[in-house]
C-alpha cells in the first residue's frame, strides 16, 4: 500500500499510533470491505436479481420459502440479497407485490424494509439505504479513531495518522473483488 | 434520642452495568456483524446517540427493546 503521509514521511510515534489503532479496529477493516462489497454487488446485479425474482413469482414457492411477517400476512422469499434480508414477493389482485424482509434471528422475526409493485424501484431504495448505512459507518469509524488516538497520544497531533487510517478503511478491498475493479475503486473515495 | 437507622439507598445502576455501548459491542452483545447495527441504526431501529467526539453509542435500553425484553 501506498505511503499516505504524503510529503514526509511518519514519525516513529506517527507509525505507531497507525499500528495501533490498525490492531484495534482490525474487525473493521475486515468487515467494512465486505460489507461494501456485498452493497456494489446488489447495486451491479438489480436487473438480474428482478428477472430472478419476476421467475421466482411465476412459479409455485415452495412451502420452506413462504413466511409470516408480523401484522403482514404472508410473503414468499424469491432471491437472497444480504446477510439475512431478501426480496420477497406474494400475489395480488392484478399482479405481484415486492418487498425486502430482514429476518432477525435474535427476536425471530421478519421485517419488512420497503415494498411496491416494481420489484426494480424496491430494489433500489433498499440500495440506496445500505450506502447510507455505509456512510454512517464511516462517520463512526472516523469518530472513534480520532477518540482512541487522543487518548492514546494526549498532546500529540495525530491528524495524519487518523487520515492515512480513514484512507486505508475506505480503500480496503473485498479478498472477493477482481484487481480491475481494486484498480477502479482507488480512484476516489467512495462509500 | 435514638440514632436514625442509615438507608442504604439503591442506586438506579449497578455500577458494572454500562449505560451504553460502542457500535462493536452492541454487535458481540446482538451477536450480529457491525453492518447490521448500522443498519438498524439507519433505520431508526435502533437510536443512539453521540459522545463528545461524534462516536455512535447505543443505549442499553435501545439494545433490550431491540430484543423484545423491554
Amino acid at each position: 500500500m501506498s505511503n499516505r503521509f504524503d510529503d514526509r514521511r511518519p514519525t516513529v510515534l506517527e507509525e505507531q499510533a497507525h499500528a495501533e489503532a490498525s490492531q484495534h479496529f482490525a474487525e473493521h477493516l475486515e468487515q467494512f470491505p465486505v460489507s461494501r462489497a456485498a452493497v456494489e454487488r446488489l447495486e451491479r446485479n438489480i436487473a438480474k436479481t428482478t428477472l430472478a425474482a419476476n421467475m421466482a413469482a411465476s412459479k409455485p414457492t415452495p412451502k420452506e420459502n413462504i413466511f409470516q411477517v408480523y401484522g403482514d400476512g404472508q410473503w414468499h422469499k424469491s432471491v437472497d440479497l444480504i446477510d439475512n434480508i431478501c426480496l420477497c414477493h406474494r400475489p395480488i389482485t392484478g399482479g405481484v407485490e415486492y418487498a425486502v424482509v430482514e429476518h432477525f434471528p435474535a427476536r425471530g422475526t421478519n421485517e419488512i424494509w420497503n415494498r411496491g409493485w416494481n420489484a426494480v424501484e424496491v430494489l433500489k431504495v433498499f440500495a440506496q439505504e445500505q450506502r447510507q448505512a455505509l456512510q454512517i459507518w464511516t462517520e463512526d469509524m472516523t469518530a472513534q479513531v480520532k477518540e482512541f488516538l487522543v487518548e492514546k497520544y494526549p498532546g500529540q497531533d495525530m491528524s495524519r495518522v487518523a487520515d492515512s487510517f480513514m484512507h486505508r478503511f475506505t480503500h480496503a478491498v473485498s479478498q472477493q473483488h477482481s484487481p480491475s475493479h481494486e484498480q477502479n475503486h482507488n480512484r476516489g473515495i467512495r462509500i | 434520642m435514638e440514632p436514625i437507622p442509615k438507608t442504604e439507598e439503591q442506586p438506579a445502576v449497578t455500577p458494572t452495568e454500562r449505560l451504553a455501548y460502542s457500535v462493536q459491542e452492541s454487535a458481540d452483545l446482538l451477536g450480529v456483524n457491525y453492518f447490521s447495527v448500522y443498519r438498524l441504526i439507519q433505520r431508526g431501529k435502533l437510536k443512539v446517540c453521540r459522545a463528545l467526539r461524534g462516536k455512535l453509542l447505543v443505549p442499553r435500553e435501545e439494545l433490550l427493546k431491540l430484543l423484545g425484553t423491554q
